[in-house]
């Protein structure tokens, strides 16, 4: 399966939104969120505003709009049967057709923020508001052994499906296990090397 | 179960907000406390585990997380608070790079999958582990925590989406228990699964780990948060099952004190026709179902790890 | 002239008891470029990782790993691991910030030297492995001879006086082989430099020892070693086809 979704679209590093501090993206994007998620549906002017602002940052941006389709169009099962129960619900106090909104403009600018944000500035912002380091460098280190991981498990299934010639249930679900397994140990000891190099470079 | 922006309204992204960013400080805490330095990168890559895992095993389409969540797993592995800190990094990293799970509703995302899943599971793994012993008992306990973990998350989220008014109890709890008493199979089994893997390549990574959570784990704090999470997004609801508790409560007077007014359900009274047997009968089939897995996680222990394997020393 | 490294009867044992090190006695003298070679699983990782402390778990205090004179003991690691730069295998492994600028300012920044003395580190060093507007890339998206190169300038950063490299042109292509290699050749530090690369031992280093099942079996001038072809062949390696064809390169 591909795993090229996985790459951002941080390519065109060009824009204006690109170019904007992470600090003020970031803000924004809070305000926008915290807003559409209280503002009564009343207030059509704030989804108006909100509509238009993001509409705006997407043309500046210059992200390509089916990148942008294709990911704001992704719904898990969950929503989907949550969005249904609502849609039956004379009792919800929210219509699914504002829960479907909301969500789609809140969604829309978390898409747009991640795309055009280098993931270094959004760590950066974090320190700011005193998250604390710990949690900082364990998100850092997930973030930088993402990928790598990711190619590991997707060569060692690749290399599983090589061998497997006869589909029976029970054999996929210990070959997993026995892959999954793996990429934990493997994780596990790259995780005591990368500590040995720390110190190596005089991390206390 | 990512929650996403917009499903859970202001007051219960406050509170699942505030539930979570204290047990989280609470578990970086006892993690900074009790981890050796020569871990800490570990929790780091034990995030990009569980998501690597997640998604190439499990493709879905465009990001989007299967539906398993690993925390039992992890809490089994390197114990419940770094567990904590591992699945609350797999989701802020969904949520912020991925756009899978809503920044509103973190809190809530972070309640129920890296709170209730890991450590919740941890509670009930650790000492069936240790009444069973061994390997076996180990196994045996994981395959039914993990399945009991994803179903009280489930059933958490539920709480969040009632108290909220996206989907009424009534609909919302049958759905979200019963969908996840199905995926909790899964769950159940390949944490355990994965966990004998480990165990039968590198005993000793096994070893390492448990000794460490047997240092106590918090109880009281991460106990108090449980509790209050279950008082707010259960409670409220459970307390309308019983129509003869009302009954009671209204022959002896007290009928509008027992719901406190401080949590206040918002759809007080409505009841959607025909549905509040589903609430009842998912009760059922809740507790009835909890026997059925233990007694299969059990039979799957003995299955999988013949009597004559080899224990590891401080089992 | 106090040698950069001294080994004495250096031993070690894994965990599970197999012995990895019997016993290793060599000098490495400043300045020199000398090349570790020896087939897999003969210890030279192991040997690279006793030489900043990072083995054994607890230094043990008896003299057999001296540098630059010094004893290696927990009192002085941290001044050790400044002195000696040492590149890992695995560059995943060791490019561990999520920007190439971070990682690289990662060893300045651990000596506590102060936001301009760093920043002027990781220029020179970007620019002295030839990646001179790379410092706010990505770590995960650069090729692997990009990573490779961003290692050896974070090691670089550091100002080692001797430079210890565990097969630094695995997995290389020949252009990124050919432009590593150039890379060390410029370096002045002492070098000592674990690898399978046979012809790389012959261009760089002049003199080579080789390591089997965690002996020493020969140290002597690279040419001469690598000529021998029944030594090679005893151990292992190979007659390289450098020697063998007697190409000015």
């Amino acid at each position: 399966m591909s795993t090229d979704w996985l790459n951002h679209h941080h390519g065109h590093a060009h824009s204006p939104v690109h170019r904007m501090p992470a600090v003020l993206k970031l803000g924004a994007a809070l305000a926008i969120i915290i807003g559409t998620v209280i503002a009564p549906l009343q207030w059509t002017g704030w989804f108006v505003g909100v509509g238009a602002v993001l509409g705006i940052s997407i043309l500046l941006s210059r992200l390509p709009l089916i990148f942008l389709l294709k990911r704001l169009l992704v719904l898990s099962p969950f929503v989907l049967g949550v969005t249904l129960v609502n849609a039956f619900q004379p009792s919800a106090r929210f219509q699914w057709q504002a829960v479907a909104l909301k969500s789609g403009l809140c969604l829309l600018t978390v898409i747009l923020v991640s795309n055009t944000t280098p993931f270094g500035q959004i760590l950066r912002v974090l320190k700011l508001v005193r998250v604390p380091m710990l949690l900082i460098t364990t998100i850092a280190l997930m973030h930088r052994y993402l990928f790598v991981l990711v190619d590991e498990a997707e060569r060692m299934r690749r290399a599983r499906l090589s061998r497997t010639f006869v589909p029976s249930r029970g054999f996929h679900w210990r070959s997993l296990a026995t892959v999954v397994g793996q990429l934990f140990i493997r994780a596990s000891e790259r995780a005591e090397r990368i500590y040995d190099a720390m110190c190596a470079r005089g991390w206390k | 179960m990512h929650i996403p922006d917009g499903f859970i309204d202001g007051k219960t992204a406050l509170v699942t907000g505030a539930l979570s960013a204290t047990g989280v400080a609470l578990a970086l805490r006892r993690v900074k406390r009790e981890l050796p330095p020569r871990k800490i990168p570990l929790l780091g890559l034990a995030a990009a585990f569980l998501f690597a895992a997640q998604m190439v095993n499990f493709p879905v389409a465009g990001g989007t997380s299967g539906h398993l969540i690993g925390g039992a797993l992890v809490a089994a592995l390197l114990g419940p608070s770094a567990a904590v800190v591992v699945v609350t990094t797999v989701l802020i990293v969904q949520c912020f790079l991925f756009a899978d799970g809503g920044v509103t509703a973190l809190g809530a995302n972070i309640f129920n999958m890296a709170i209730i899943n890991s450590v919740g599971g941890y509670i009930i793994y650790q000492p069936i582990s240790r009444w069973l012993g061994g390997i076996r008992g180990r196994v045996t306990a994981l395959a039914f925590a993990g399945w009991c973990a994803a179903v009280i998350a489930a059933i958490a989220c539920a709480g969040q989406l009632a108290w909220s008014g996206t989907v009424d109890w009534s609909v919302g709890f049958p759905a979200m228990a019963g969908t996840h008493m199905l995926i909790g199979i899964g769950e159940g089994l390949i944490s355990a699964l994965v966990f004998l893997a480990i165990s039968r390549t590198r005993p000793e990574m096994i070893a390492d780990t448990s000794e460490q959570s047997r240092r106590g784990m918090g109880v009281i704090g991460y106990g108090l948060l449980l509790s209050l999470g279950v008082a707010i997004f259960i409670a409220p609801f459970t307390c309308r099952w019983p129509d003869g508790l009302e009954h009671v409560a209204t022959k002896l007077g007290f009928e509008h004190k027992a719901t406190p007014s401080l949590i206040h359900a918002p759809v007080a009274d409505y009841r959607i026709p025909g549905m509040t047997w589903a609430v009842g009968a998912t009760a059922i089939a809740g507790v009835l179902g909890s026997l059925i897995v233990f007694a299969f996680a059990f039979l799957l222990g003995r299955m999988l790890v013949p009597k004559k394997a080899p224990e590891p020393a401080n089992s | 002239m106090t040698a950069a490294i001294e080994i004495a009867n250096l031993k070690y044992r894994y965990h599970d008891g197999t012995e990895a090190l019997r016993g290793i006695t060599f000098q490495v003298a400043a300045g020199e470029c000398v090349a570790l070679l020896g087939p897999n699983g003969s210890g030279k990782s192991t040997l690279l990782l006793h030489l900043n402390g990072i083995l054994p778990d607890k230094p043990a205090n008896d003299a057999s790993v001296k540098v630059l004179g010094e004893t290696l003991s927990t009192r002085n690691l941290e001044a050790i691991r400044r002195e000696v730069g040492l590149l890992f295998q695995d560059p995943d492994d060791q490019l561990f910030c999520p920007t190439v600028g971070e990682d690289v300012a990662f060893g300045p920044q651990q000596l506590e030297l102060g936001d301009a003395e760093v920043a002027r580190r990781v220029k020179t060093s970007l620019a002295q492995v030839g990646l001179a507007d790379f410092a706010h890339r990505a770590t995960h998206h650069l090729s692997h001879g990009e990573k490779r190169r961003v290692c050896l300038a974070g090691v670089l950063a550091c100002e080692p006086g001797i430079l210890v490299l565990d097969e630094p042109t695995s997995d290389l292509d020949p252009r990124g082989r050919r432009e590593f290699k150039d890379l060390l050749r410029k370096i002045p530090a002492t070098k000592l430099i674990a690898t399978h690369d046979l012809e790389l031992a012959v261009e760089l280093c002049s003199r080579a020892i080789i390591l089997d099942r965690g002996a020493v079996v020969a140290d002597g001038v690279t040419a001469e070693l690598l000529d021998d072809e029944e030594l090679m062949l005893a151990h292992g390696l190979e007659r390289p086809h450098i020697l063998r064809h007697r190409h000015p390169h």
